[in-house]
């Protein structure tokens, strides 16, 4: 046997998640058995990929064994994708449906309808062919081992004559397996389980990939959802972008200072998250990013859960931040969201919607924490984890805001992963001091960025954000009346001191003056003192001489001679 | 598909027995038929038989697609099935029991 007949081949179903985790689709020319309670999502999952098919221009059969052709009908149409897998005729559906009050005498045979099936084949050309609800025909089988066996039956049909067969089949309450089809589960190549279960009073459905033989796949329950679009295993789509590029470029959250403190702005494509307690102006700091965005002519997205558009809007211009006007432009779309309306899940699969949909570059959440409030446990962290990959795949610089509990500003319990993930973290918080509340703003973490750790003043004003230096006073750091109470009263200290320093200065100075003075006099004293020194010593000195004359009149030197000679006529 | 009543009796149901071929199940039932038949005193009566591997689309439009299977239709046009080989004689008797000799 040659390596391509035995390689397993895959159809895809047209789902993106379970092509993704299934790397590629189902077993093609194999039956694969779709298993689930009532409920749980197998007629629809069923007909998507038929209608899918049918999109591609392929053809289909659907054999009905339990809902009539009527009600399959209305499962299609409820679905957008209905409407043209119910004009199309590449496509048969057939009513199996067991007779009303049917009886078995002993057991039968599937042939025939596997023949019914392969003529219908041929008209429409199918390249899927389901089996919905295959349970409601073989119960009529009076012995079990003769239901397995017509399972069998039909997969051995499928490899030989290469149908790609879907069964479903209902679980019962305590097996996978629907009753009469014990063991069923194991029996063919592959074998999804949907399920459906309460949460919290929130309905979660997941799709497993039970078995698939001989090839690799996603192992774990998928969060599945159903809505307009069917069915949708947001996480395992396969990431439509490659990872982000890096890039050096800093974008502005609006206020200068802040930028200044972040080494420049937050990089683009990172995220940001702004926790806080209520009223620390964590959405004022989200908008003026989107302020900031929009005069740089960029999109973007805000999702609010907890602001109504045109109040905040109203309340923000107030502050001096204009989205007024960039939401008439097109370059921000405000989107309110009611956090428990969807299930988390759902909120990741909007939120991706309008990514595709609006492309913005800059995206806000605000708050991010009304997701982990609107489910419970483990889907929150894994919907937000994955909304992050999404948003840095797409380049998209975000914005997370996150309310945070009265006691614990910092609230590392309510953030979920969001702290881990998030590319830089501000907690903005209220210093009470001296019957004053002041917002303070104090960077965490600033992924690749030197940044302050310095808390701030944070102030609101009818110019906007911005931030004040704060005032280090020992170990204290003061804000509001009392910042500036103690400025004035340093300021008042240091002209004090400085005052003094002046005073000493001049006194130095004027010391220093007299003394220069009494050396001017001193030296000029010296220099009387010597001159007269040297009077005294020149008239000693002629004193001395003649008193020398006068002894020796006639001893002979020069000068004598000559008084020699005048002498004798003295 | 019309019934013509093969005896010209209009109390007479008719019955169509849909098989796959030679398949073992489809020959039993065959043969419980119309053992049963003749038990019941009605060996004249004769099943139509429809084989779904000849005739696919007869399946389709009696909604038959579990062979061995047979269909009684009843004068006022009432349809009934027994699923299976025929080989539970009580239920085979019973569901014929409208055709049982007086």
């Amino acid at each position: 046997m040659s390596e391509s007949d035995t390689k397993l081949s895959k159809r895809q179903t047209g789902i993106a998640g379970l092509d993704h985790a299934t790397g590629g689709g189902l077993p093609s020319g194999q039956a694969t058995l779709v298993l689930g309670q009532a409920a749980a999502g197998k007629t629809v999952l069923a007909l998507q990929v038929l209608a899918r098919a049918i999109e591609r221009g392929e053809g289909g059969v659907f054999v009905t064994f339990e809902e009539s052709p009527a009600q399959v009908q209305r499962d299609a149409a409820s679905f957008r994708w209905g409407e043209q897998l119910l004009a199309s005729d590449r496509w048969q559906l057939i009513d199996a449906r067991p007779r009303f009050g049917s009886e078995a005498a002993g057991e039968f045979d599937i042939e025939g309808l596997l023949s019914i099936v392969g003529a219908a084949i041929g008209r429409t050309d199918a390249s899927w062919i389901v089996f919905d609800g295959i349970d409601q025909l073989l119960q009529y089988q009076p012995d079990g081992h003769a239901a397995i066996d017509q399972v069998r039956r039909i997969d051995a049909h499928c490899e030989q004559h290469g149908w790609t067969v879907l069964l479903t089949g209902k679980a019962t309450r305590d097996s996978l397996a629907p009753a009469h089809l014990e063991g069923i589960e194991f029996l063919l190549s592959a074998t999804l389980v949907a399920s459906a279960h309460m949460i919290n009073q929130q309905l979660h459905r997941s799709l497993r990939i039970a078995k698939y033989r001989g090839s690799s796949h996603v192992a774990d329950a998928m969060p599945m959802i159903i809505d307009d679009d069917g069915i949708q295993l947001p996480y395992h789509e396969a990431p439509s972008d490659g990872p982000a590029l890096a890039t050096g470029e800093r974008l502005s959250t609006g206020i200068e200072r802040l930028d200044k403190l972040l080494g420049g702005g937050i990089y683009r494509g990172s995220s940001l998250l702004v926790s806080g307690r209520p009223g620390t102006a964590k959405s004022t700091l989200a908008a003026s990013f989107a302020a900031a965005a929009a005069r740089r002519g960029e999109r973007t997205l805000y999702v609010s859960f907890d602001e109504v558009e045109e109040p905040y809007v109203r309340n923000l211009a107030s502050v001096g931040i204009d989205l007024g006007g960039p939401i008439k432009e097109g370059l921000i779309r405000f989107q309110n969201q009611s956090a428990y309306a969807l299930r988390v899940t759902e909120h990741f699969l909007n939120l991706h919607r309008l990514l595709k949909d609006f492309d913005p570059q800059c995206l806000v959440i605000d708050p991010v924490s009304a997701l982990l409030k609107a489910s419970a446990g483990e889907e929150a962290s894994m919907a937000i984890e994955h909304m992050i990959d999404v948003i840095r795949r797409r380049g998209i610089t975000t914005v997370l805001t996150s309310l945070s509990g009265e006691l614990d500003p910092e609230g590392e319990a309510t953030q979920g992963q969001v702290s881990t993930i998030a590319d830089s973290w501000i907690v903005l918080d209220y210093n009470v001091r001296a019957g004053e509340r002041n917002r303070s703003l104090s960077i965490v973490k600033s992924r690749g960025s030197a940044h302050s750790n310095q808390q701030r003043e944070l102030i609101l004003s009818d110019q906007g954000i911005d931030l004040a230096d704060v005032y280090e006073h020992g170990s204290e750091v003061l804000m509001g009346t009392a910042r500036a109470t103690r400025e004035r009263e340093d300021a008042a200290a240091a002209r004090r001191r400085a005052r003094e320093r002046e005073q000493r200065r001049m006194d130095l100075e004027q010391r220093l003056e007299q003394t220069e003075r009494e050396q001017r006099r001193l030296a000029a004293e010296l220099q009387l003192e010597e001159e007269e020194f040297s009077e005294t010593d020149r008239l000693e000195r002629v004193h001395q001489e003649r008193i020398k004359q006068r002894r020796e009149p006639e001893r002979d030197t020069p000068s004598a001679q000559e008084g020699k000679h005048e002498e004798p006529q003295s | 598909m019309t019934n013509p009543h093969p005896s010209g009796e209009s109390s007479i149901p008719v019955l169509t027995l849909f098989v796959t071929g030679n398949a073992p199940r489809s020959q039993r039932a065959r043969a419980n038929l119309s053992t049963m038949l003749e038990r019941m005193g009605r060996g004249e009566v004769q099943a139509y038989e429809i084989d779904l591997l000849k005739q696919p689309d007869q399946g389709l439009s009696h909604s038959v697609f579990a062979t061995p299977s047979l269909l009684k239709t009843d004068d006022d046009g009432e349809v009934s099935v027994l699923y299976g080989d025929l080989s539970d004689g009580d239920r085979l008797r019973r569901f014929l029991s409208d055709l049982e000799a007086t």
